[in-house]
């Protein structure tokens, strides 16, 4: 029932290891490429915007008891 | 730019179909228009519960316009009914994918369902006698459309409030309170069976 947005197509120059990074969270997801790299885009700009009004962004291992704030130059 | 589709509502004092359009990307602006419609019929709906000693519904607080500014960010989308100009049904959207809790799509992506609202006067907690029906599965069906042009398999999840527990466990495998939820509230998703017989036995 939803219609697709119009979409821009860009090339994308990545390097093998990049590329290998890219095909194995495709492939552990199942999802496309593109959608990897739409997940990613819409994930840093999240990001990026909760960490610039000073939100913090922690790692929690419950089992462990141990909590580490995550420290991004984003 | 958003883009519309028909679609059909039940109306049941005409006795038969509306025509609406779904609209698959609302702006801020959409969703302050629709705030300023809804929020003075809410409010009398509300005030003759209040006299009449009836329960309100959960979510009468929500205040779409206070979630326009989600909407500057890619993470969230919200899509609408729209019908004879004002806003039916209202769905906001976290377009960064779930993890799947259910064993047959454990881990995999699943579009998570933010808010769902149909318009004041269509809730039988609130009017006796509402305008359109079906705009909750509508809604429920664009959000299947978008998970699906996602490329999350149809697979839809959101937590439920408990006065709607009992139209989501229809359609969706009920998993249960959810305490990683600020609420506890219950965590409901649809596998791609539940969704193969939602699409199939879900038209008005």
């Amino acid at each position: 029932m939803a219609t697709e947005l119009t979409k821009r197509t860009m090339t994308l120059n990545l390097t093998d290891a990049e590329m290998r990074v890219l095909e194995l969270l495709s492939s552990q997801k199942d999802l496309s490429k593109t959608a990897v790299i739409r997940q990613a885009l819409r994930l840093y700009q999240l990001l990026d915007n909760r960490l610039s009004k000073g939100e913090k962004l922690f790692f929690e291992d419950t089992a462990k008891g141990e909590k580490a704030e995550l420290m991004l130059m984003i | 730019m958003s883009a519309r589709r028909k679609c059909h509502l039940r109306a049941p004092g005409a006795g038969d179909l509306a025509e609406a359009e779904l609209v698959d990307e609302l702006s801020k602006d959409d969703l302050i228009r629709a705030h300023l419609d809804w929020a003075p019929v809410r409010l009398m709906a509300l005030k003759r519960l209040h006299e009449a000693k009836l329960p309100w519904p959960e979510h009468w607080h929500w205040d779409w316009s206070k979630k326009a500014d989600m909407l500057d960010l890619l993470a969230y989308r919200c899509m609408g009914i729209e019908q004879d100009g004002r806003m039916q049904g209202l769905m906001m959207l976290s377009t960064i994918a779930a993890k799947g809790r259910l064993k047959a799509q454990e881990g995999k992506a699943v579009l998570y369902i933010e808010f769902l609202e149909s318009a004041p006067w269509n809730l039988r907690a609130l009017v006796e006698a509402p305008k359109f029906l079906g705009v909750g599965i509508r809604l429920l069906e664009a959000a299947i459309a978008l998970s699906e042009e996602e490329g999350f398999g149809g697979r839809i999840g959101l937590h439920s409030l408990p006065q709607s527990e009992d139209f989501y466990r229809k359609y969706m495998t009920d998993l249960g309170p959810d305490s990683s939820q600020s609420q506890g509230l219950r965590y409901f998703e649809m596998s791609t069976e539940q969704m193969h017989n939602f699409l199939e036995g879900k038209k008005p």
